[in-house]
Protein backbone atom coordinates (compact mmCIF):
# COMPACT_ATOMS: atom_id res chain seq x y z
CA UNK A 1 0.00 0.00 0.00
CA UNK A 2 2.89 2.46 0.70
CA UNK A 3 4.86 2.15 -2.28
CA UNK A 4 6.32 5.60 -3.61
CA UNK A 5 5.78 5.11 -7.63
CA UNK A 6 8.10 6.94 -8.86
CA UNK A 7 6.41 7.75 -12.73
CA UNK A 8 9.55 9.37 -14.75
CA UNK A 9 8.53 11.26 -17.98
CA UNK A 10 4.72 10.34 -17.83
CA UNK A 11 3.07 11.98 -20.63
CA UNK A 12 0.30 14.21 -19.51
CA UNK A 13 -0.64 15.77 -23.08
CA UNK A 14 -4.44 13.66 -22.65
CA UNK A 15 -4.57 15.08 -19.25
CA UNK A 16 -4.32 18.50 -19.62
CA UNK A 17 -7.47 18.90 -20.95
CA UNK A 18 -9.53 17.56 -17.24
CA UNK A 19 -7.54 19.06 -14.71
CA UNK A 20 -5.70 22.86 -15.55
CA UNK A 21 -2.12 22.45 -15.97
CA UNK A 22 1.23 21.61 -14.75
CA UNK A 23 3.91 23.82 -14.89
CA UNK A 24 5.02 24.14 -18.13
CA UNK A 25 1.93 25.03 -19.95
CA UNK A 26 1.65 28.15 -21.31
CA UNK A 27 -1.35 29.67 -20.20
CA UNK A 28 -2.58 32.74 -22.48
CA UNK A 29 -5.01 33.89 -20.05
CA UNK A 30 -2.57 34.14 -17.33
CA UNK A 31 -0.50 35.81 -19.13
CA UNK A 32 -2.94 38.31 -19.79
CA UNK A 33 -3.69 38.35 -16.48
CA UNK A 34 0.07 38.77 -15.03
CA UNK A 35 0.06 42.13 -17.56
CA UNK A 36 -3.11 43.49 -16.31
CA UNK A 37 -2.41 42.71 -12.72
CA UNK A 38 1.54 44.07 -12.78
CA UNK A 39 0.66 46.83 -15.11
CA UNK A 40 -2.29 47.66 -12.60
CA UNK A 41 0.18 47.56 -9.47
CA UNK A 42 2.81 49.54 -11.25
CA UNK A 43 0.33 52.53 -11.97
CA UNK A 44 -1.09 52.14 -8.51
CA UNK A 45 2.28 52.74 -6.95
CA UNK A 46 4.04 54.93 -9.62
CA UNK A 47 1.13 56.99 -8.69
CA UNK A 48 0.66 57.23 -5.18
CA UNK A 49 3.64 55.36 -3.48
CA UNK A 50 7.01 55.54 -5.25
CA UNK A 51 6.81 59.47 -5.17
CA UNK A 52 6.69 59.83 -1.56
CA UNK A 53 9.38 57.14 -1.28
CA UNK A 54 11.78 57.84 -3.75
CA UNK A 55 10.80 62.14 -3.61
CA UNK A 56 13.24 63.09 -0.49
CA UNK A 57 15.91 61.31 -2.41
CA UNK A 58 15.54 62.50 -5.99
CA UNK A 59 14.92 66.46 -4.52
CA UNK A 60 18.27 65.65 -2.35
CA UNK A 61 20.03 64.68 -5.62
CA UNK A 62 18.62 67.49 -7.84
CA UNK A 63 19.17 69.60 -5.04
CA UNK A 64 23.17 68.82 -4.93
CA UNK A 65 23.17 68.60 -8.30
CA UNK A 66 22.16 72.28 -8.50
CA UNK A 67 24.79 72.72 -5.75
CA UNK A 68 27.83 71.45 -7.68
CA UNK A 69 26.57 73.24 -10.65
CA UNK A 70 26.20 76.49 -8.37
CA UNK A 71 29.37 76.14 -7.11
CA UNK A 72 31.17 75.22 -10.27
CA UNK A 73 29.78 78.52 -11.66
CA UNK A 74 30.84 80.77 -8.45
CA UNK A 75 34.37 79.38 -8.77
CA UNK A 76 34.58 80.21 -12.53
CA UNK A 77 33.38 83.58 -11.84
CA UNK A 78 35.45 84.16 -8.56
CA UNK A 79 38.66 82.97 -11.36
CA UNK A 80 36.91 85.82 -13.71
CA UNK A 81 37.07 87.89 -10.87
CA UNK A 82 40.77 87.51 -9.68
CA UNK A 83 42.03 87.50 -13.32
CA UNK A 84 40.54 90.55 -13.47
CA UNK A 85 41.74 92.29 -10.29
CA UNK A 86 45.32 90.67 -10.95
CA UNK A 87 44.93 92.84 -14.74
CA UNK A 88 43.61 95.98 -12.90
CA UNK A 89 46.38 95.81 -10.16
CA UNK A 90 49.18 95.16 -13.26
CA UNK A 91 47.71 98.36 -15.05
CA UNK A 92 47.72 100.59 -11.95
CA UNK A 93 51.37 99.37 -10.95
CA UNK A 94 52.27 100.48 -14.91
CA UNK A 95 50.31 103.80 -14.75
CA UNK A 96 52.39 104.67 -11.08
CA UNK A 97 55.48 103.69 -13.07
CA UNK A 98 54.65 105.84 -15.90
CA UNK A 99 53.72 108.73 -13.38
CA UNK A 100 56.42 108.39 -11.41
CA UNK A 101 59.00 108.85 -14.46
CA UNK A 102 57.05 111.39 -15.91
CA UNK A 103 57.16 113.11 -12.38
CA UNK A 104 61.16 112.84 -12.23
CA UNK A 105 61.58 113.92 -16.19
CA UNK A 106 59.33 117.17 -15.37
CA UNK A 107 61.37 118.17 -12.25
CA UNK A 108 64.37 117.34 -13.78
CA UNK A 109 63.04 119.90 -16.86
CA UNK A 110 62.51 122.34 -14.02
CA UNK A 111 65.39 122.27 -12.33
CA UNK A 112 67.56 122.53 -15.06
CA UNK A 113 65.20 125.65 -16.40
CA UNK A 114 65.06 126.94 -13.17
CA UNK A 115 69.48 127.09 -13.42
CA UNK A 116 68.96 128.70 -16.78
CA UNK A 117 67.24 131.28 -15.25
CA UNK A 118 69.04 131.92 -12.45
CA UNK A 119 72.32 131.98 -14.48
CA UNK A 120 70.88 134.18 -16.84
CA UNK A 121 69.80 136.65 -14.30
CA UNK A 122 72.85 136.46 -12.74
CA UNK A 123 74.83 137.55 -16.17
CA UNK A 124 72.19 140.06 -17.13
CA UNK A 125 72.97 141.68 -13.36
CA UNK A 126 76.73 141.54 -14.18
CA UNK A 127 76.52 143.11 -17.02
CA UNK A 128 74.46 145.84 -15.99
CA UNK A 129 76.87 146.46 -13.39
CA UNK A 130 79.34 146.46 -15.60
CA UNK A 131 77.69 148.88 -17.82
CA UNK A 132 76.89 150.93 -14.81
CA UNK A 133 80.53 150.60 -13.94
CA UNK A 134 81.51 152.04 -17.00
CA UNK A 135 78.80 154.84 -16.91
CA UNK A 136 80.06 155.83 -13.68
CA UNK A 137 83.84 155.78 -14.91
CA UNK A 138 83.02 157.89 -18.10
CA UNK A 139 80.93 160.52 -16.19
CA UNK A 140 84.12 160.25 -13.42
CA UNK A 141 86.31 161.10 -16.22
CA UNK A 142 84.12 163.51 -17.94
CA UNK A 143 83.80 165.63 -14.13
CA UNK A 144 87.66 165.21 -13.48
CA UNK A 145 88.13 166.27 -16.76
CA UNK A 146 85.63 169.28 -16.11
CA UNK A 147 87.67 169.71 -13.40
CA UNK A 148 90.48 169.52 -14.68
CA UNK A 149 90.11 172.18 -17.07
CA UNK A 150 88.74 174.69 -14.29
CA UNK A 151 91.28 174.15 -12.19
CA UNK A 152 93.77 174.48 -15.08
CA UNK A 153 91.78 177.55 -15.74
CA UNK A 154 92.21 178.82 -12.97
CA UNK A 155 95.84 178.21 -12.31
CA UNK A 156 96.24 179.92 -15.33
CA UNK A 157 94.41 182.38 -14.12
CA UNK A 158 96.43 183.00 -11.51
CA UNK A 159 99.56 182.67 -13.77
CA UNK A 160 97.99 185.30 -15.91
CA UNK A 161 97.51 187.46 -13.00
CA UNK A 162 101.29 187.04 -12.75
CA UNK A 163 102.52 187.23 -15.65
CA UNK A 164 100.62 187.25 -18.65
CA UNK A 165 103.69 186.22 -21.28
CA UNK A 166 101.50 185.88 -24.17
CA UNK A 167 101.61 183.24 -27.03
CA UNK A 168 103.94 181.21 -25.21
CA UNK A 169 102.58 180.50 -22.35
CA UNK A 170 99.36 179.39 -24.37
CA UNK A 171 100.79 177.29 -26.07
CA UNK A 172 102.22 175.76 -22.91
CA UNK A 173 98.70 175.06 -21.19
CA UNK A 174 97.04 173.58 -24.71
CA UNK A 175 100.25 170.90 -24.46
CA UNK A 176 99.36 170.14 -21.31
CA UNK A 177 95.57 169.73 -21.64
CA UNK A 178 96.68 167.24 -24.55
CA UNK A 179 98.32 165.66 -22.56
CA UNK A 180 95.48 165.22 -19.88
CA UNK A 181 93.67 164.01 -23.08
CA UNK A 182 96.04 161.34 -23.87
CA UNK A 183 95.62 160.14 -19.83
CA UNK A 184 92.58 157.82 -19.51
CA UNK B 1 -3.39 25.80 -24.90
CA UNK B 2 -0.36 24.60 -25.43
CA UNK B 3 1.58 21.59 -23.71
CA UNK B 4 5.17 21.73 -23.59
CA UNK B 5 6.93 18.75 -22.61
CA UNK B 6 6.59 15.94 -19.80
CA UNK B 7 5.83 16.51 -16.71
CA UNK B 8 7.22 14.44 -13.96
CA UNK B 9 4.83 12.66 -11.68
CA UNK B 10 5.78 11.29 -7.97
CA UNK B 11 3.35 9.26 -7.01
CA UNK B 12 3.84 8.86 -2.86
CA UNK B 13 1.50 6.81 -0.39
CA UNK B 14 0.82 8.82 2.40
CA UNK B 15 0.23 7.70 6.04
CA UNK B 16 -1.23 10.07 8.29
CA UNK B 17 0.14 9.05 11.35
CA UNK B 18 4.31 9.12 9.62
CA UNK B 19 3.64 13.08 9.28
CA UNK B 20 4.24 13.11 13.17
CA UNK B 21 7.60 12.40 12.50
CA UNK B 22 8.55 15.51 10.42
CA UNK B 23 9.45 18.90 11.77
CA UNK B 24 8.10 22.50 11.68
CA UNK B 25 8.11 22.47 7.62
CA UNK B 26 6.89 18.80 7.23
CA UNK B 27 3.70 19.70 9.34
CA UNK B 28 3.66 23.43 7.17
CA UNK B 29 3.59 21.02 4.16
CA UNK B 30 0.97 18.55 5.81
CA UNK B 31 -1.99 20.16 4.80
CA UNK B 32 -0.79 21.06 1.18
CA UNK B 33 0.46 17.16 0.55
CA UNK B 34 -2.23 15.77 2.16
CA UNK B 35 -4.83 17.35 0.60
CA UNK B 36 -2.78 17.25 -2.98
CA UNK B 37 -3.10 13.31 -2.12
CA UNK B 38 -6.04 12.74 -1.57
CA UNK B 39 -7.49 15.16 -4.29
CA UNK B 40 -5.08 14.16 -7.14
CA UNK B 41 -5.81 12.91 -9.70
CA UNK B 42 -3.12 11.82 -11.54
CA UNK B 43 -3.16 9.92 -14.86
CA UNK B 44 -0.68 7.56 -13.03
CA UNK B 45 -4.01 5.89 -12.37
CA UNK B 46 -3.76 2.69 -14.19
CA UNK B 47 -1.10 2.24 -11.36
CA UNK B 48 -1.36 0.74 -7.85
CA UNK B 49 -1.77 3.41 -4.93
CA UNK B 50 -3.80 5.77 -7.15
CA UNK B 51 -5.64 7.05 -3.58
CA UNK B 52 -2.28 7.99 -1.67
CA UNK B 53 0.13 9.82 -4.39
CA UNK B 54 1.77 13.14 -4.15
CA UNK B 55 1.44 15.05 -7.55
CA UNK B 56 4.03 16.96 -7.50
CA UNK B 57 3.42 18.32 -11.04
CA UNK B 58 -0.07 19.25 -10.08
CA UNK B 59 1.38 20.62 -6.96
CA UNK B 60 3.06 23.00 -8.61
CA UNK B 61 1.14 23.48 -11.54
CA UNK B 62 -1.83 25.92 -11.98
CA UNK B 63 -5.56 24.86 -10.98
CA UNK B 64 -8.88 25.76 -10.85
CA UNK B 65 -8.96 25.01 -7.45
CA UNK B 66 -7.04 26.32 -4.07
CA UNK B 67 -6.39 24.16 -1.45
CA UNK B 68 -7.31 25.67 2.30
CA UNK B 69 -7.16 24.05 5.67
CA UNK B 70 -10.52 24.34 5.42
CA UNK B 71 -10.71 22.18 1.95
CA UNK B 72 -10.51 22.65 -1.35
CA UNK B 73 -11.98 26.13 -2.56
CA UNK B 74 -13.42 25.92 -6.57
CA UNK B 75 -12.83 28.63 -8.40
CA UNK B 76 -15.19 29.59 -11.21
CA UNK B 77 -14.54 28.42 -14.47
CA UNK B 78 -15.81 30.57 -17.65
CA UNK B 79 -15.82 29.80 -21.73
CA UNK B 80 -12.54 30.44 -23.05
CA UNK B 81 -12.33 33.95 -25.01
CA UNK B 82 -11.98 32.90 -28.63
CA UNK B 83 -9.64 35.14 -30.60
CA UNK B 84 -9.14 34.43 -33.93
CA UNK B 85 -7.89 30.78 -33.42
CA UNK B 86 -6.59 31.08 -30.27
CA UNK B 87 -8.73 30.40 -27.16
CA UNK B 88 -8.27 32.11 -24.04
CA UNK B 89 -9.25 31.27 -21.11
CA UNK B 90 -9.73 34.18 -18.57
CA UNK B 91 -11.31 32.17 -15.45
CA UNK B 92 -9.14 32.59 -11.97
CA UNK B 93 -6.88 29.93 -10.85
CA UNK B 94 -4.89 29.67 -8.18
CA UNK B 95 -1.84 30.89 -9.98
CA UNK B 96 -3.81 34.22 -10.62
CA UNK B 97 -5.30 33.85 -6.84
CA UNK B 98 -2.05 33.88 -5.50
CA UNK B 99 -0.35 36.66 -7.96
CA UNK B 100 -3.19 38.90 -6.98
CA UNK B 101 -2.73 38.46 -3.61
CA UNK B 102 0.65 39.15 -4.01
CA UNK B 103 -0.06 42.69 -5.53
CA UNK B 104 -2.55 43.40 -3.15
CA UNK B 105 0.50 43.02 -0.32
CA UNK B 106 2.94 45.20 -2.52
CA UNK B 107 0.17 47.45 -2.94
CA UNK B 108 -1.04 47.72 0.59
CA UNK B 109 2.65 47.39 1.92
CA UNK B 110 3.93 50.52 -0.30
CA UNK B 111 0.95 52.85 -0.15
CA UNK B 112 0.77 52.81 3.99
CA UNK B 113 4.67 53.13 4.14
CA UNK B 114 4.75 56.08 1.09
CA UNK B 115 2.32 57.61 3.69
CA UNK B 116 4.15 57.17 6.85
CA UNK B 117 6.82 58.32 5.37
CA UNK B 118 5.50 61.39 3.71
CA UNK B 119 4.20 62.08 7.56
CA UNK B 120 7.62 61.96 8.68
CA UNK B 121 9.39 63.67 5.81
CA UNK B 122 6.66 66.70 6.85
CA UNK B 123 7.99 66.42 10.69
CA UNK B 124 11.62 66.81 9.35
CA UNK B 125 12.48 63.13 10.71
CA UNK B 126 13.42 60.06 8.74
CA UNK B 127 11.07 57.30 9.14
CA UNK B 128 10.86 54.63 11.71
CA UNK B 129 9.80 51.36 11.91
CA UNK B 130 8.31 49.00 9.26
CA UNK B 131 7.96 52.34 6.87
CA UNK B 132 11.52 53.05 7.25
CA UNK B 133 12.92 49.86 6.84
CA UNK B 134 10.71 49.50 3.04
CA UNK B 135 12.01 52.70 2.06
CA UNK B 136 15.53 51.48 2.94
CA UNK B 137 14.73 48.49 0.82
CA UNK B 138 13.21 50.78 -2.44
CA UNK B 139 16.19 53.11 -2.09
CA UNK B 140 18.54 50.29 -1.63
CA UNK B 141 17.53 48.63 -5.48
CA UNK B 142 17.20 52.23 -6.69
CA UNK B 143 20.60 53.21 -5.87
CA UNK B 144 22.26 50.38 -6.16
CA UNK B 145 20.59 48.00 -8.66
CA UNK B 146 18.87 50.47 -11.17
CA UNK B 147 21.06 53.61 -11.34
CA UNK B 148 24.34 52.17 -11.89
CA UNK B 149 22.86 49.44 -14.54
CA UNK B 150 20.62 51.87 -16.23
CA UNK B 151 23.16 54.28 -16.88
CA UNK B 152 22.16 58.48 -17.42
CA UNK B 153 18.91 59.48 -16.53
CA UNK B 154 17.89 55.92 -15.04
CA UNK B 155 15.46 57.51 -12.39
CA UNK B 156 12.90 57.06 -14.94
CA UNK B 157 13.06 53.06 -14.65
CA UNK B 158 12.88 53.50 -11.50
CA UNK B 159 9.70 52.75 -10.75
CA UNK B 160 9.29 50.11 -12.81
CA UNK B 161 11.86 48.09 -11.32
CA UNK B 162 11.10 48.60 -7.88
CA UNK B 163 7.60 47.39 -8.68
CA UNK B 164 9.28 44.62 -10.68
CA UNK B 165 11.31 43.41 -7.56
CA UNK B 166 8.57 43.71 -4.56
CA UNK B 167 6.11 42.05 -7.12
CA UNK B 168 8.15 38.99 -7.81
CA UNK B 169 9.64 39.08 -4.23
CA UNK B 170 6.01 38.91 -2.77
CA UNK B 171 5.08 35.94 -5.06
CA UNK B 172 8.23 34.06 -4.63
CA UNK B 173 7.62 34.10 -0.64
CA UNK B 174 3.76 33.64 -1.28
CA UNK B 175 5.06 30.13 -2.37
CA UNK B 176 6.77 29.34 1.01
CA UNK B 177 4.25 30.24 3.30
CA UNK B 178 1.24 26.91 3.93
CA UNK B 179 -1.40 26.03 1.18
CA UNK B 180 0.85 28.71 -0.94
CA UNK B 181 1.28 28.65 -4.44
CA UNK B 182 4.01 30.28 -6.65
CA UNK B 183 2.94 31.97 -9.12
CA UNK B 184 6.07 32.74 -10.45
CA UNK B 185 6.80 29.16 -10.30
CA UNK B 186 4.41 29.47 -13.33
CA UNK B 187 6.20 29.79 -16.66
CA UNK B 188 3.13 31.59 -18.21
CA UNK B 189 3.25 34.12 -15.41
CA UNK B 190 7.28 34.17 -16.05
CA UNK B 191 7.12 34.51 -19.69
CA UNK B 192 4.78 37.81 -19.30
CA UNK B 193 6.95 39.17 -16.80
CA UNK B 194 9.55 38.70 -19.53
CA UNK B 195 7.66 39.82 -22.28
CA UNK B 196 7.02 43.29 -20.40
CA UNK B 197 10.76 43.50 -19.35
CA UNK B 198 11.83 42.66 -23.37
CA UNK B 199 9.62 45.45 -24.10
CA UNK B 200 10.56 47.76 -21.84
CA UNK B 201 14.41 46.95 -23.08
CA UNK B 202 13.67 47.61 -26.77
CA UNK B 203 11.21 51.23 -25.75
CA UNK B 204 14.66 52.25 -23.88
CA UNK B 205 16.55 51.27 -26.70
CA UNK B 206 14.08 53.30 -29.55
CA UNK B 207 13.87 56.13 -27.21
CA UNK B 208 17.22 56.70 -26.39
CA UNK B 209 18.96 55.86 -29.84
CA UNK B 210 16.34 56.53 -32.33
CA UNK B 211 14.89 55.18 -34.87
CA UNK B 212 18.24 54.78 -36.86
CA UNK B 213 19.95 54.21 -33.57
CA UNK B 214 17.39 51.09 -33.11
CA UNK B 215 17.49 49.96 -36.02
CA UNK B 216 21.53 49.06 -35.95
CA UNK B 217 20.88 47.52 -33.19
CA UNK B 218 19.12 44.76 -35.32
CA UNK B 219 20.75 45.52 -39.06
CA UNK B 220 24.69 45.74 -38.15
CA UNK B 221 27.52 46.84 -40.15
CA UNK B 222 30.96 47.61 -38.96
CA UNK B 223 32.20 50.86 -39.94
CA UNK B 224 34.89 50.35 -42.68
CA UNK B 225 33.01 47.10 -44.29
CA UNK B 226 33.64 46.65 -47.82
CA UNK B 227 30.92 47.23 -49.94
CA UNK B 228 30.69 43.02 -51.20
CA UNK B 229 30.78 41.96 -48.03
CA UNK B 230 27.82 44.04 -46.49
CA UNK B 231 25.09 41.64 -47.72
CA UNK B 232 26.76 38.64 -46.23
CA UNK B 233 27.42 40.18 -42.82
CA UNK B 234 23.56 41.47 -42.86
CA UNK B 235 22.33 37.83 -43.36
CA UNK B 236 24.90 36.18 -41.07
CA UNK B 237 24.62 38.89 -38.39
CA UNK B 238 20.75 40.04 -38.51
CA UNK B 239 19.60 36.83 -37.18
CA UNK B 240 22.25 36.68 -34.42
CA UNK B 241 21.02 39.92 -33.10
CA UNK B 242 17.53 39.12 -33.12
CA UNK B 243 18.11 35.80 -31.23
CA UNK B 244 20.46 37.93 -28.97
CA UNK B 245 17.59 40.39 -28.39
CA UNK B 246 15.21 37.57 -27.66
CA UNK B 247 17.60 34.84 -25.47
CA UNK B 248 17.56 37.84 -22.79
CA UNK B 249 13.99 37.89 -21.91
CA UNK B 250 13.36 34.11 -22.67
CA UNK B 251 16.88 33.64 -20.17
CA UNK B 252 15.13 35.61 -17.83
CA UNK B 253 11.64 33.44 -17.94
CA UNK B 254 13.39 30.45 -17.45
CA UNK B 255 15.59 31.63 -14.87
CA UNK B 256 12.81 32.74 -12.42
CA UNK B 257 10.64 29.37 -13.39
CA UNK B 258 12.90 27.10 -12.93
CA UNK B 259 14.46 28.74 -9.44
CA UNK B 260 11.08 28.63 -8.00
CA UNK B 261 10.03 24.95 -8.94
CA UNK B 262 13.49 23.18 -8.65
CA UNK B 263 13.36 24.29 -5.21
CA UNK B 264 9.83 23.08 -4.62
CA UNK B 265 10.30 19.60 -5.83
CA UNK B 266 13.05 19.00 -4.10
CA UNK B 267 11.42 19.89 -0.76
CA UNK B 268 7.98 18.09 -2.19
CA UNK B 269 10.47 15.11 -2.72
CA UNK B 270 12.42 14.78 0.35
CA UNK B 271 9.21 14.77 2.72
CA UNK B 272 7.82 12.50 0.17
CA UNK B 273 11.17 10.75 1.60
CA UNK B 274 9.65 10.27 4.90
CA UNK B 275 6.32 8.32 3.90
CA UNK B 276 8.61 6.26 1.23
CA UNK B 277 10.34 4.86 3.69
CA UNK B 278 8.11 4.80 7.03
CA UNK B 279 11.03 6.10 9.28
CA UNK B 280 11.28 8.05 12.26
CA UNK B 281 15.04 8.14 11.46
CA UNK B 282 14.56 9.22 7.57
CA UNK B 283 11.58 11.49 8.84
CA UNK B 284 13.72 13.34 11.11
CA UNK B 285 16.31 13.33 8.73
CA UNK B 286 14.16 14.39 5.56
CA UNK B 287 12.36 17.14 7.79
CA UNK B 288 15.68 18.93 8.88
CA UNK B 289 17.00 18.55 5.24
CA UNK B 290 13.25 20.17 4.35
CA UNK B 291 13.93 22.40 6.46
CA UNK B 292 17.45 23.80 5.39
CA UNK B 293 16.31 23.86 1.97
CA UNK B 294 13.07 25.50 2.94
CA UNK B 295 15.71 28.17 4.40
CA UNK B 296 17.88 28.27 1.06
CA UNK B 297 14.49 28.79 -0.81
CA UNK B 298 13.85 32.12 0.98
CA UNK B 299 16.93 33.05 -0.09
CA UNK B 300 16.18 31.99 -3.39
CA UNK B 301 13.29 34.22 -3.33
CA UNK B 302 15.07 37.17 -2.42
CA UNK B 303 18.08 36.23 -4.62
CA UNK B 304 15.56 35.56 -7.91
CA UNK B 305 13.68 38.51 -7.83
CA UNK B 306 16.74 40.77 -7.09
CA UNK B 307 18.44 39.03 -10.42
CA UNK B 308 15.60 39.44 -12.70
CA UNK B 309 15.43 42.88 -11.81
CA UNK B 310 18.92 43.30 -11.61
CA UNK B 311 19.52 41.50 -14.94
CA UNK B 312 16.51 43.93 -16.43
CA UNK B 313 18.38 46.70 -15.42
CA UNK B 314 21.38 45.95 -17.09
CA UNK B 315 19.62 44.65 -20.08
CA UNK B 316 18.22 48.06 -20.43
CA UNK B 317 21.28 49.66 -19.61
CA UNK B 318 23.16 47.53 -22.44
CA UNK B 319 20.31 48.18 -24.98
CA UNK B 320 20.50 52.10 -24.31
CA UNK B 321 24.29 52.41 -24.42
CA UNK B 322 24.30 49.89 -27.73
CA UNK B 323 26.89 50.54 -30.41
Amino acid sequence: MLKLVFLAVQDHAPAAQEHASGPLTVEGGLMLWTIVVFLLLLAILKRFAWPAILGAVEAREQALERQLAEAAHDREQAAAILAEHQKLIAEAKTQAHAIIVEARSVADKDRAHAIEKTKAEQEELLARARREIAAERDRAVAELRRDAVDVSLAAASKLIEKRLDGETDRKLVQDFLVTLDERP
Amino acid sequence: MTRFGRSVTLAAALSMSALGAGGAVAAQEHGGVADVARDAVAPASQQEASENQIDIAHHLGNAHEIETPFGILHLPQWEPLHVGGLAIDLSPTKHLVFMLAAAAIVALTFLLSARAVAQAQAQGRPAKGFAGSMEALALYIRQEVVLPNVGHHGEGFAPYLLTLFFFILVMNILGLLPWGATATGNISVTAALALMAFITIEVAGMRTLGWKGYLNTIFYLPPGLPGPLKPIMLVIMTPVEIIGKLSKPFALAVRLFANMTAGHVLVLALIGLTFLFKSYMVGVLASLLATSIMLLELFVAFLQAFVFTLLTSVFIGLMRAEH
